[in-house]
């Protein structure tokens, strides 16, 4: 039975447990808003955890983030929209449940990336569209993916990404005729992330119990976050992360 | 209008000052807002992205280093200064090798200049690539003179540092591929009598590398794939050039009316058309179930000068903006503005339109001049905005 219980390492003052008690309607309704992150885990029981909650941007007029219009509908309230938010083991364990390898969209429409940030699993595919009539490129040069392919007018691209890089080594991608396009994928070796929607909500579900390190990043405000929690066995917690400039990386 | 922006006076002499100003500014409130306007978000125009103009934010004449776009054709070349040389050749008396510091020995001058890509605007989501500013370098005129142009001579090529494969008719039993360095060229009247800069400065700095350090070739008035970056030698010629983005890409074609006939023409992308665009539109709030509007924006074009711009709401009358009197510079954009007031709520379409002293209208999409345009580049039409009001 669940029981009400607050997280060792509080993030901030909104830290609280909540009995675990999700309509379905609202689960199917967080998964479709994410882009590209899986919040459903393989192998769920009964005894697995969910980390959820909002992540919010507390702007500040001496730093201001010229672009935050773009990701913060409220700005009163901060919910911040295209956030990444993963889970890291305290003890290295590698997710082997089998799966089949996704392949996910991102479109070179209007002169950019469209979504602008994708998270998959290591082995999942992205495949690159241009919809534009104007010539298009995608490149990458990083630790996990380097490639430069030009892609034309109505052509495509499908670009495999075998290597994880986590949270923190995501595949920045450019074009390189148009300086100004750009686009990030965050390729995570097990299922625990989740995109943020238009609310800045997340969730992650099927938690096996235990001590992690709780990771946020937001690549388009060079934000990142990272706290410990621990999730208790059946058990729900929320926890939202308040992030201002502050958290520039 | 951008009631408090610096003025040139203030650019110049107190750049540092008043860019720390802008800079100590709430989260993007406007200069010259009142505390009750918000910003309406266009909702046919998409997000907005760094290295790019971000129009809703506009605030300073002379366009700040993060806003500024770049596009190249071939790669973006590493060039070590300590080493570099402008090669000065061709049909000339006296060939030249000049350092970074031998032009900067030179006759130093300024050229205000906005500079726009000559796609700009042929998307929505492609409407950043047009940026304003102070460039620092000599002048071309006098080096050519220097260097003693010999008759016979009727082009100026200017070649970059980058260089890229290009193949000639794929695909065929005559394909040919070479690697050649990116070139554009200019009449030897246009080399002279349009007074290029060659610049190593943008707005007080060293130029940044992907915009084209050490040394790039500004031509007032002209597209962005006129000023040649990354400049390494200038070749005086006694033929046409016909590099691939001289004469194969950076060519409009467009259906011209002889008679009953239309006849396409493929002419070269040269001097910048008339173009003005609303930046943004701010609101206040209702009074009596009816909203004020407050629209800016920015002209400009090739350096004729500006007469007026028009503003038209939902397919009205076309209503007279106010054009900022300073800063003024002959090929510099210039900031408007206009207050629409009594508009009601919901969904509204605004546009300008610039017209020049010799009474060039900025065309619609749908006049012959930009309908009858097959290709992407030259794209000066009316850019509408879409905005949704509550009350």
């Amino acid at each position: 039975m669940c029981s009400s219980l607050r997280s060792r390492l509080p993030l901030n003052p909104r830290t609280h447990v909540k009995r675990r008690q999700f309509a379905i309607l609202q689960l199917v309704f967080l998964v479709s808003v994410a882009r590209g992150g899986s919040l459903l885990p393989a192998g769920e029981s009964g005894d697995t955890g969910t980390i959820e909650g909002t992540v919010t941007y507390r702007a500040d007029s001496a730093r201001p983030w010229r672009y935050s219009r773009h990701y913060i509908r409220r700005p009163g309230s901060g919910e911040l929209s295209e956030a990444v938010v993963a889970i890291r083991r305290l003890r290295s364990e590698k997710d082997t449940t089998p799966r089949e390898p996704q392949t996910v969209n991102i479109d070179q429409k209007d002169f950019q990336f469209v979504p602008e940030l994708v998270a998959i699993r290591a082995g999942d595919s992205v495949h690159f569209t241009n919809s534009d009539d104007s010539i298009h490129n995608v490149r990458a040069s990083t630790r996990i993916a380097t490639f430069n392919v030009t892609v034309p007018p109505r052509g495509s691209h499908t670009e495999r990404f075998p290597k994880a890089g986590g949270i923190r080594d995501p595949v920045h991608i450019g074009c390189v005729f148009h300086s100004s396009m750009r686009a990030w994928i965050f390729v995570f070796d097990h299922p625990h992330f989740a995109v943020t929607d238009v609310m800045g909500r997340f969730r992650l579900t099927g938690l096996p119990p235990g001590q992690y390190e709780l990771e946020m990043a937001h690549p388009a405000g060079e934000l990142r976050r990272m706290s410990k929690v621990e999730v208790p066995a059946g058990q729900s917690i929320t926890v939202d992360i308040s992030v201002s400039p502050d958290d520039k990386r | 209008m951008f009631a408090s922006l610096p003025n040139r006076r203030d650019l110049l002499t107190s750049g540092l000052a008043a860019g720390l100003a802008l800079l100590a500014r709430p989260e993007f409130v406007f200069p010259g807002q009142s505390d009750d306007e918000v910003l309406v978000p266009f909702e046919n125009v998409p997000r907005s992205s760094p290295e790019s103009l971000d129009w809703e934010t506009l605030t300073e004449w002379l366009t700040p280093q993060d806003q500024v776009f770049s596009v190249q054709h071939y790669d973006i070349p590493e060039i070590d200064v300590s080493s570099f040389a402008l090669e000065i050749s061709g049909l000339v008396e006296h060939r030249k090798s000049l350092s970074l510091e031998d032009l900067r020995a030179l006759p130093r001058e300024d050229q205000f200049m906005t500079l726009e890509c000559s796609g700009n605007g042929a998307a929505p989501g492609f409407s950043g690539a047009v940026y304003n500013s102070r460039w620092t370098g000599t002048r071309l005129a006098p080096l050519l003179k220097a260097c003693g142009v010999k008759p016979g001579a009727v082009e100026v090529v200017f070649f970059g540092h980058d260089r890229k494969t290009e193949t000639l008719r794929p695909g065929t039993p005559r394909e040919l591929s070479v690697e050649v360095p990116f070139g554009r060229s200019l009449s030897l009247a246009d080399a002279t009598g349009l007074n290029p800069l060659l610049a190593y400065e943008r707005n007080g700095e060293p130029l940044a590398r992907r915009n084209g350090a050490p040394l790039r070739l500004i031509v007032p008035g002209w597209y962005g794939i006129a000023n040649v970056k990354w400049l390494r030698r200038i070749e005086v010629r006694d033929r046409r050039y016909m590099g691939r983005y001289m004469g194969r890409d950076y060519v409009t074609v467009r259906g011209e009316k002889q008679g009953d006939e239309i006849m396409y023409v493929e002419s070269s992308v040269t001097r910048m058309n008339l173009k003005s665009v609303i930046a943004r539109v701010m609101r206040r709030s209702a009074t009596d179930g009816r909203i004020t509007l407050r629209a800016y924006g920015a002209v400009w074009n090739d350096g004729t000068p500006i007469d007026r711009v028009e503003v038209q709401l939902d397919g009205g009358e076309w209503q007279p903006a106010t054009l900022d009197v300073e800063p003024l510079e002959p090929h510099s954009w210039r900031f408007f503005s206009i207050e629409l007031s009594g508009v009601e709520p919901g969904r509204h379409t605004l546009v300008s339109r610039g017209i020049d002293k010799q009474g060039r209208i900025q065309p619609s999409a749908q006049d012959d001049e930009i309908a009858r345009k097959k290709t992407y580049w030259e794209a000066c039409q009316q850019w509408p905005r879409e905005i949704s009001l509550e009350s």
